[in-house]
């Protein structure tokens, strides 16, 4: 019997890694014992209380080893048996990772927002998307290092976007968000985005459809976008202040290519939106559109004030020195026959069913609704006495927002994925009260590749089951999109219209014509 | 171009390390999720954030973690103070959050302490303990100590068991020598990089620092008895080992361990959610884990007069 030992001075593994090698080490053939420990003073006592302790190995070191050094110990048949036990201990413990003293000359994988930072030097903004709990940290990294930021994740304190919206002011830099999900800066889409031209309308939005909305409306009308900059949802809060609208604000005013601004958001705080109007009194033309809050049209000044997002779309293409009738909005409205569509409805059919993805466009939808055809119930509801109960999925007229995050929690948005808004669909269809149903579909980059052929086959069907039942099922649909975007905006309103769908551009005129089914005598 | 970082969280005592003049330290020891870097007599911990906090704590997102951790090795010089730690070697600097540090001392006098709760779930861990699949270290010494099983008959039982009936029996009578001559026995004594011995000890001053005011039979405070094991230790043992037991004496303990102690302050009756915090206890290390419950479950029977 011999006993065998490897000194490693100053190394250090964890015990899972230590354990894992003595055991290895003792299954070897002619191994009868294996030691793995730092070399304190009652760990050679330990070995030697247990027949392990290299008496003559230890006599030959110059300097005794201490706690900080491994000592690896085998008693094996023979000095074989026991040197290939030692050479496949350190054979297993450098295959596990060790980190020896020289320094990895490859290349590291780009995970991260520094070495992204050290493959192009040039780069002046960061797109942040990971788990909300984190991003603040990466925003705050990335404002540090110069950079304007695209923050499309949510779930961030809104203490974080006060302190982070601050850095960026102090910095210069835009914090777009949290949670904003579309801009374009110089002509790159960022987050969910359309392609349209290059122009000289620049738009600040609190909205990501609402921003998607004019975006498509203006380019269907010839004209283009400057920069279009997300500033989060809760920008316009009272907590918040309204503080990257007026950066993005003061960026556009400030910017040649720039000639008309477009405001957007859905209802501001009251003192937040009277300073931003206050910050809009400038020599370029402002337009703003801040949903339901059509009284602000006094305080305006200078400013534009619309009440829809089509309207803001036709007053920002009339100012940029378009044509304001060629914005695809109300005019549009009997393109088809609606009134011959409404007299096949059957008595029972009293209500509108709207089950949109786009937050900004349900608001818009519910307040023209509600002004035409009165309570529209919703998860987000106009007023605290329209929500829906829990477990409630329509009450008479109603309207969802598929988008919110009690309906996305733990699976896809339903502009990536329709699955869920189809369940809702068959619903909507099978109730005998339903007169129409309104969806908005959002087309541009992250959205559904193809989402047309997602909803043909259940618009098809929702409305044959009707139709055997003895009526009549129409489906609005209000597409947001462009020609250049990835899913063609023209393919997908000739498969909708194929499966006899209603097609409108605009989302005013689309829930206008929701309205005419239903409107009250 | 220098590479500049946000730790996620950090620990309290770690704080004055950065707020002082910028001092020389080096890396100690590199793992894949943590490095621990030593600067004078202490050590601090870079972790990734899927580890639980330490009382010498930063950590990073994984992400972050991932990607810096893989380029460091023991030994690259890294400088720490004037609010950053810097490591030339890879041209990166960590600084600390504005947020508020974490505190690693839990906030025991916060709640209400019961010694025969305290008592009810020391029996219903010590079971849990020995139920555990035995990989080696010291937790199978929770039968014969607690349980009145008979002892495994293993080199490391043989030297370790005295040793911490020693430890108990002296810190019951508050015997400071006795308390020395246990801590010997025991302090760098087992396998890994913070031996058995010494997770057992950190467990044992963790609670007579913390819970002896609270629990003692006798009523009598004993976080002496912590220093003496932190302060005998020292020159026995590992320098990580040696920096977790002085944090122990001061009553700073790792996440998981802080949250095992608070939860005994629960009622009887919330027994389940005594096991799950022992279980993320356990789940520490090979055997890090199951060596500081048990010390930390003889202290506690300790607390309550001699052991037969």
């Amino acid at each position: 019997m011999v006993i065998h030992a490897l000194l490693k001075r100053n190394t250090y593994y964890d015990s899972i890694a230590l354990m894992s090698v003595a055991q290895a080490v003792k299954d070897l053939p002619g191994v009868v014992d294996v030691g793995a420990v730092m070399a304190t003073s009652i760990n050679c006592e330990l070995l030697q209380n247990s027949d392990l302790l290299p008496v003559a190995f230890l006599a030959e070191q110059q300097t005794p080893p201490g706690p900080e050094d491994l000592l690896i110990v085998v008693r094996a048949s023979d000095e074989a048996q026991a040197q290939a036990a030692l050479a496949a201990a350190e054979q297993r413990l450098t295959s596990r990772g060790d980190r020896g003293a020289t320094d990895s000359a490859a290349p590291l994988p780009v995970r991260s927002l520094e070495l992204a930072l050290q493959h192009n030097k040039a780069a002046n903004l960061a797109l942040i998307s990971v788990a909300g709990e984190h991003a603040w940290l990466e925003a705050e990294q990335a404002l540090r290092h110069g950079l304007h930021v695209f923050l499309f994740s949510d779930n961030v304190p809104i203490e974080q976007e006060q302190r982070l919206k601050a850095l960026a002011v102090k910095n210069g830099l835009l914090l777009m968000g949290p949670d904003c999900g579309t801009a374009i800066i110089n002509g790159v889409g960022l987050g969910f985005s359309n392609v349209a031209p290059r122009g000289s309308i620049g738009i600040v939005g609190a909205s990501g459809t609402g921003m998607q909305q004019l975006i498509c409306l203006i380019a269907a009308s010839g004209m283009g976008i400057s920069q279009a900059i997300g500033t989060g949802g809760r920008d316009l809060s009272e907590a918040v202040g309204g503080v990257m609208m007026r950066s993005g604000l003061a960026l556009l005013a400030n910017d040649p290519q720039t000639e008309v601004i477009v405001l957007v958001s859905k209802p501001p705080a009251e003192r937040v939106a009277r300073e931003i109007l206050a910050a809009a009194q400038l020599a370029k033309p402002v337009v703003v559109v801040f949903l339901g809050t059509e009284r602000f049209a006094t305080i305006a000044g200078k400013a534009h004030v619309a009440r829809t997002l089509t309207g803001g779309a036709e007053l920002a293409v009339s100012l940029a020195g378009g044509d304001r009738t060629r914005v695809p909005g109300e005019g549009t409205l009997h393109k088809y026959n609606l009134a011959a569509e409404r007299a096949k409805l059957a008595s029972s059919q009293r209500y509108i069913r709207a089950l949109y993805s786009g937050g900004t466009l349900c608001d818009e939808a519910m307040l023209l609704l509600s002004e035409q055809v009165g309570a529209v119930a919703s998860n987000i509801p106009l007023r605290p006495e329209w929500a829906l109960a829990a477990g409630e999925t329509f009450r008479g007229h109603t309207a969802l927002d598929l988008g919110s995050d009690e309906f996305t929690r733990g699976r896809p948005h339903p502009m990536i994925d329709p699955a869920l808004r189809l369940q809702y669909l068959a619903r909507a269809a099978q109730d005998p009260e339903t007169a129409v149903i309104l969806m908005d579909i959002v087309l541009g980059f992250c959205a559904h590749p193809n989402p047309a052929a997602a909803h043909v086959p259940a618009i098809s069907q929702v409305r044959a089951t009707a139709a055997a039942a003895g009526r009549s099922l129409p489906v609005i649909i209000s597409l947001c999109g462009t020609e250049g975007d990835p899913q063609r905006l023209s393919m997908q309103r000739k498969a909708l219209e194929a499966a006899g769908a209603l097609v409108y551009e605009s989302n005013v005129a689309a829930a206008s014509a929701a309205a005419s089914f239903v409107e009250r005598s | 171009m220098t590479v500049s970082l946000l730790a996620l969280d950090y620990s309290r005592p770690i704080q004055p390390l950065f707020a002082q003049a910028s001092r020389a330290g080096s890396i100690h020891s590199a793992f894949h999720h943590a490095v621990n870097i030593t600067l004078d007599d202490t050590m601090l911990s870079l972790l990734s954030s899927e580890l639980p906090r330490m009382p010498n704590s930063a950590r990073l997102p994984p992400v972050v973690a991932e990607e810096l951790l893989h380029g460091l090795r023991p030994g690259m010089q890294v400088w720490i103070g004037s609010a950053s730690l810097r490591i030339p070697a890879r041209d990166f600097s960590l600084h600390l959050p504005q947020t508020p540090p974490w505190e690693p001392r839990p906030g025991i006098a916060d709640y209400r302490w019961s010694r025969k709760t305290v008592i009810h779930h020391i029996r219903l861990l010590a079971h849990h303990l020995a139920a555990q699949p035995q990989r080696g270290g010291l937790a199978p010494l929770i039968g014969p100590l607690l349980l009145g099983q008979p002892a495994p008959e293993t080199p490391l039982s043989r030297m370790a068991l005295p040793a911490l009936r020693m430890l108990a029996l002296a810190s019951w009578r508050r015997d400071s020598a006795g308390v020395a001559e246990a801590t010997r026995g025991l302090a760098g004594l087992g396998p890994g990089l913070t031996p058995s011995g010494d997770d057992a000890l950190a467990g044992f001053a963790a609670v007579m620092t913390l819970l002896s005011p609270y629990l003692s039979a006798d009523a009598a405070p004993r976080d002496d008895i912590a220093a003496t094991i932190a302060r005998v230790a020292r020159p026995r043992t590992t320098a990580l080992s040696a920096v977790l037991l002085a944090h122990a004496a001061q009553g700073e303990v790792a996440e998981h361990l802080g949250n095992l102690l608070l939860a005994l302050a629960l009622p009887a009756e919330a027994s389940e959610a005594v096991l799950h915090a022992a279980n993320h206890v356990l789940s520490f290390g090979a055997n890090s884990g199951g060596d500081t419950l048990l010390g930390m479950l003889l202290a506690l029977r300790a607390l309550e007069g001699e052991i037969d």
